[in-house]
């Protein structure tokens, strides 16, 4: 009896979970006009490739997925990179400083992005990289999140023994880095790689302010699409919906693997 | 928690290579995207692609299509956005000398914030734009100009010459006459006008008399000699009686609970046009677009009368030629492609925005123009009416900023946050704030 | 001989090597770390204090320094104050609820149950959801005239609720978009700290006859207490800069500047209102000056938070 209220609860936090997403799909599969029907329509009508079309036509969407892709990509593969070559400093190299260098990286964990957001978006400008990808990419491509998770992740996975074996055989720290630590690091540089992808493709306030809508990202086309001069929720939704669905395939498919990784990452946080 | 980490082992080998691979992606993008535009130069047909920025749908559409026909090697991107980020996108990019399109329309109420930064832009007297002066209304050219007089900045592509539209269905049911003349004869003054609106109010139930105070309050504002702004482009909301009686009679309309509190250009104000949610709203010309467009549904059901007050201007904008732009000839030419006269015209009968050109309005063609939309209503000729009458009035460099300070006022109001008073209160003390 | 010093000196140089690889070479992999970082993120953050203390706009290159201007000015200014008691707001109404859901259902997962995978992902799902697409829906979702929302409120008749126009509703409204987002995520990580609490625990309760309830008070919230700490301070942090939200549900509702959170401001953030002073009035000086105090408060709320926490976990003790 109780396992089956378990089971109902669940189930009814996961419709909610999905809903609003399904409802937008809904109403973006419909006709503005339908908006107004009381009840309202909670049934996919025909219209979505339309309205798809619609958004292409509105707003440079393609462009918008590939600077995406590409944006999120690039960051997501020099955070891996960088996090890995600095946690495996802290996690398994000895050096003056370590400790408050460590300290100080998780610290700055806590300090709020916005702060620094007016002297960046004048030095972009300082160096025109305003409306640019770069201006996107190069400030991302470290996190101090990355660093503490994958310093984390080798403190425990990489075992020490192997290191000082390879040492007696006279291997460089670059060597080991190369051929003892990345195999190691992998499966949690890749659960950090697609944790910073969905956060750099999801990311909003940065690019609304340092780019344009002429070369947007797939948020900033978003979010003028939604406040466009006369907003059209259809069409707002509609851009919604290709903008978020291949980024939840994507997540069903490998989901497993990145809610292990941020279960992984919460124990020690 | 082994399981994650041989789970995760697995997963790793797919998404490395994947991340890599668009990285790599980037980097030759990156390197690609340089390229362009400087290599063919001097070729008879260089490829150009013009970017025109728009806050709203100007009916230009089928225009670019003409225009290639003239110009084979032109392609044309048109960029909308929300009018406030529009206008604001514009400030950043020429702060910032990166982003600003080929070409961008500016609204009448920042166009005088733009002409003072007159660097910015390319004279379009170097293109040999000047010859249009004869095609204008005066003030509608002389709002294109740069301070001093010298420079011309922005070709005018309509104005806003004010009516009032309104559903003869739920004036029926309210039992008020429907034919536009007696319409009209309802509300010879905007006191008159909001009786009326009392009186449609005790008929009818399910839909409100005005769509919202806000561009009520703009219309009156309009329709005086002297507006928000002085000749010296001194603001003074809070001084000139004009403003206050246009603020007092907005504010009647939702004491009187006639509005559906349905702010303009929101989605909910659409759905409002589609559910026939209000039976009467202010109507520049281009609101008739907008209204053909939002109530697809209601062929028939709108026409359109005489506004309370006499005439005025509401809205209507100018093309601007922004220096960043790599191709100022072709997109010169097609500003002044866009604003000419057959155009101008074109515009009107397509999509409502009413022509800047004075010789159009005794055109027969425009004379005798009608839309069935609108119950055949002869809104050529109302439009010519309005335009030929309007005195037009001064407008200041932070008009839009001021608009919005006042707007948000009245939505105070009409929300039921603050008595008029304390929301005008909040008013003075924030327009005092805009530098 | 010969030979032997020259082993010896290449062993020598060897030695040399090895000891600068030693010593030099941790420096080198957290360099690009450390430079980046100070490039990007130390410094504005540095020079953020900087421009706070001049008279500074986009569009003029005259920057003149005014001392603490900026600072007294902001003091006195209702907006300022009026978007810090709504940052407040927003952020209880939000975290308070979403975290003590998150604990239960964390719970609930946390016992042997079929389909674990499919409720974790489909849990996960609204956060891989982007703020801006949560916002476009629920924006929909919370109409005043024909949203999903007040059709359902209609059914217990409760007619036409306007959202945004409320300070109440718009903060709950808002409210719901951040739990339905980050609920889940939190879940997780709370479920992630459960699964490391001995089951002997659990056990031993079972045999005494405590009820699953008293369990979770008196076993499982002091076991994960640390986490509890985490997740509330991030959370705190969070809930400090909050902006896509009222950001764009201003231009969903159709307020006039859509960065004024409503015509009465009645649900401009901190964060929103820097936005709307940088990067709508251009006021760099200003809205600098209004980012350090915001900085001010995140620490302070998060500091208050940090404690408040530990006390409760020891009075479960």
């Amino acid at each position: 009896m109780r396992r089956r209220l378990t089971y109902l609860t669940l189930l009814a936090v996961a419709f909610f979970s999905v809903f609003p997403l399904y409802y937008s799909v809904v109403v973006a599969s419909r006709h503005n006009s339908a908006l107004a029907e009381v009840p309202p329509p909670l049934l996919p009508g025909g219209n979505f490739f339309a309205n798809v079309a619609r958004v292409f036509d509105t707003v440079p969407f393609a462009m918008a997925l590939l600077n995406s892709f590409l944006v999120a990509g690039s960051i997501a593969v020099a955070v891996m990179f960088f996090s890995t070559l600095a946690g495996f400093a802290f996690a398994k190299l000895s050096f003056r400083g370590k400790n408050i260098l460590l300290l100080v990286t998780v610290a700055t964990m806590m300090v709020p992005a916005q702060l620094g957001i007016i002297p960046l978006y004048m030095l972009m400008v300082k160096i025109e990289w305003t409306g640019s990808m770069y201006a996107l990419v190069v400030p991302a491509l470290v996190n101090a999140f990355g660093v503490f998770f994958m310093t984390q992740y080798l403190s425990r996975a990489l075992p020490t023994e192997l290191l000082e074996a390879g040492r007696v055989d006279g291997a460089t720290t670059w060597r080991l880095f190369w051929h003892v630590v990345l195999p190691t690091a992998r499966p949690a540089a890749a659960v950090l790689g697609m944790l910073t992808f969905m956060s750099a493709w999801n990311d909003y306030f940065w690019p609304l302010v340092v780019l344009t809508p002429e070369n947007p990202t797939v948020q900033v086309a978003l979010s003028t699409l939604a406040s466009g001069y006369v907003n059209d929720y259809v069409l707002g939704l509609s851009g919604t919906a290709v903008g978020t669905l291949p980024l939840i395939l994507v997540f069903i498919v490998l989901g497993k693997q990145i809610i292990g990784g941020i279960m992984q990452g919460a124990v020690k946080g | 928690m082994a399981t994650p980490y041989s789970q995760a082992r697995r997963f790793g080998r797919l998404a490395v290579p994947v991340l890599t691979a668009s990285a790599l992606a980037l980097a030759l993008a990156a390197c690609g995207g340089e390229a362009p535009s400087a290599t063919t130069a001097g070729k008879p047909a260089e490829k150009v692609t013009l970017s025109i920025a728009l806050f709203g749908d100007f009916g230009f559409k089928p225009l670019y299509e003409e225009y290639k026909k003239t110009h084979p090697n032109v392609e044309i991107v048109e960029r909308v956005t929300q009018f406030n980020d529009h206008h604001n996108n514009l400030v950043k990019r020429l702060a910032t000398n990166a982003g600003a399109a080929d070409v961008e329309a500016v609204e009448v109420g920042y166009i005088s914030s733009f002409t003072a930064q007159a660097d910015k832009f390319h004279d379009l007297k170097q293109y040999g734009l000047d010859k249009r002066q004869s095609d204008y209304l005066d003030w509608k050219w002389q709002q294109g100009l740069s301070k001093d007089g010298s420079k011309l900045l922005g070709l005018g592509t309509d104005v806003g010459g004010l009516a009032m539209c309104y559903r003869k269905d739920l004036f029926e049911k309210a039992g008020l006459p429907t034919d536009r003349e007696k319409v009209a004869e309802l509300w010879p003054t905007w006191e008159q006008y909001i009786e009326t609106g009392k009186k449609f109010a005790s008929g009818v139930k399910d839909a409100k008399f005005v769509d919202s105070p806000g561009e009520i309050f703009r219309a009156i504002v309009n329709q005086a000699p002297v507006g928000l702004y002085d000749a010296q482009d001194q603001i003074v909301v809070a001084t000139n009686p004009e403003v206050k009686k246009a603020w007092d009679l907005s504010n009647q309309l939702t004491q009187n609970d006639l509005t559906a509190k349905l702010a303009a250009f929101s989605p909910p104000w659409n759905t409002g046009f589609a559910k026939g949610s209000f039976a009467t709203i202010i109507c520049p010309a281009w609101m008739t677009g907008y209204i053909q467009e939002q109530a697809k549904d209601a062929t028939g059901k709108w026409d359109i009368a005489k506004v309370p007050g006499g005439s005025g201007n509401s809205g209507g904008s100018h093309l601007m030629l922004p220096k960043q732009g790599k191709h100022p000839k072709e997109a010169a030419e097609l500003i002044d492609f866009l604003t000419s006269k057959d155009n101008q015209a074109r515009v009107f009968k397509e999509e409502g925005t009413f022509p800047s050109i004075p010789a159009l309005y005794d055109d027969p063609s425009i004379q005798s123009f009608t839309k069935p939309f609108f119950g055949d209503a002869p809104i050529g000729k109302i439009y010519s009416d309005a335009a030929r009458n309007l005195k037009p009035q001064h407008l200041g460099p932070k008009e839009g900023d001021v608009r919005i300070a006042i707007g948000d006022g009245l939505g105070r109001v009409e929300q039921g946050k603050q008595t008029p008073d304390e929301a005008w209160a909040q008013v003075v003390a924030d327009v005092q704030k805009i530098k | 001989m010969a030979t032997l010093q020259a082993t010896a000196r290449r062993g020598h140089r060897r030695l040399v090597r090895h000891t600068l690889d030693l010593k030099l070479s941790p420096y080198a992999y957290i360099a690009p770390f450390f430079l980046l970082f100070c490039a990007f993120g130390v410094f504005p953050l540095i020079f953020t204090a900087w421009v706070s203390l001049h008279e500074w706009t986009l569009t003029s290159d005259v920057h003149t320094f005014v001392g603490a201007d900026n600072f007294t000015t902001l003091l006195g200014d209702g907006y300022f104050w009026n978007a810090t008691f709504n940052t407040f707001s927003i952020g209880i109404i939000s975290t308070v609820p979403q975290l003590v859901l998150a604990i239960w259902l964390a719970h609930l997962l946390n016992r042997p149950l079929r389909a674990q995978t499919f409720f974790r992902i489909t849990l996960l799902v609204p956060n891989v959801t982007s703020v801006v697409a949560v916002v476009v829906i629920f924006s929909q979702l919370f109409g005043r005239d024909y949203g999903l929302i007040n059709w359902m409120l209609s059914w217990f008749g409760i007619d036409g609720v306007a959202w945004a126009e409320g300070t109440a509703t718009s903060h709950v409204a808002i409210s719901a978009m951040i739990m339905w987002r980050w609920t889940g995520y939190n879940a997780l990580i709370f479920l992630a700290a459960m699964q490391a609490v001995p089951k002997e625990l659990y056990e031993a309760a079972t045999l005494d006859g405590a009820s699953n309830l008293t369990q979770l008070r008196k076993i499982t919230i002091p076991m994960i207490r640390p986490t509890i700490v985490f997740v509330v301070t991030v959370s705190t942090i969070g809930a400090m800069q909050i902006l896509a939200e009222p950001l764009l549900f201003g231009a969903g509702s159709g307020a006039g500047g859509i960065t004024s959170g409503g015509p009465d401001h009645q649900f401009q953030t901190l964060a929103l209102y820097v936005y709307d002073l940088g990067f709508n009035k251009f006021d760099f000086g200003y809205a600098s000056a209004a980012s350090w105090v915001m900085f001010l408060f995140v620490v302070l709320a998060a500091g208050v938070n940090y404690l408040l926490t530990r006390r409760m976990g020891g009075a479960f003790k």
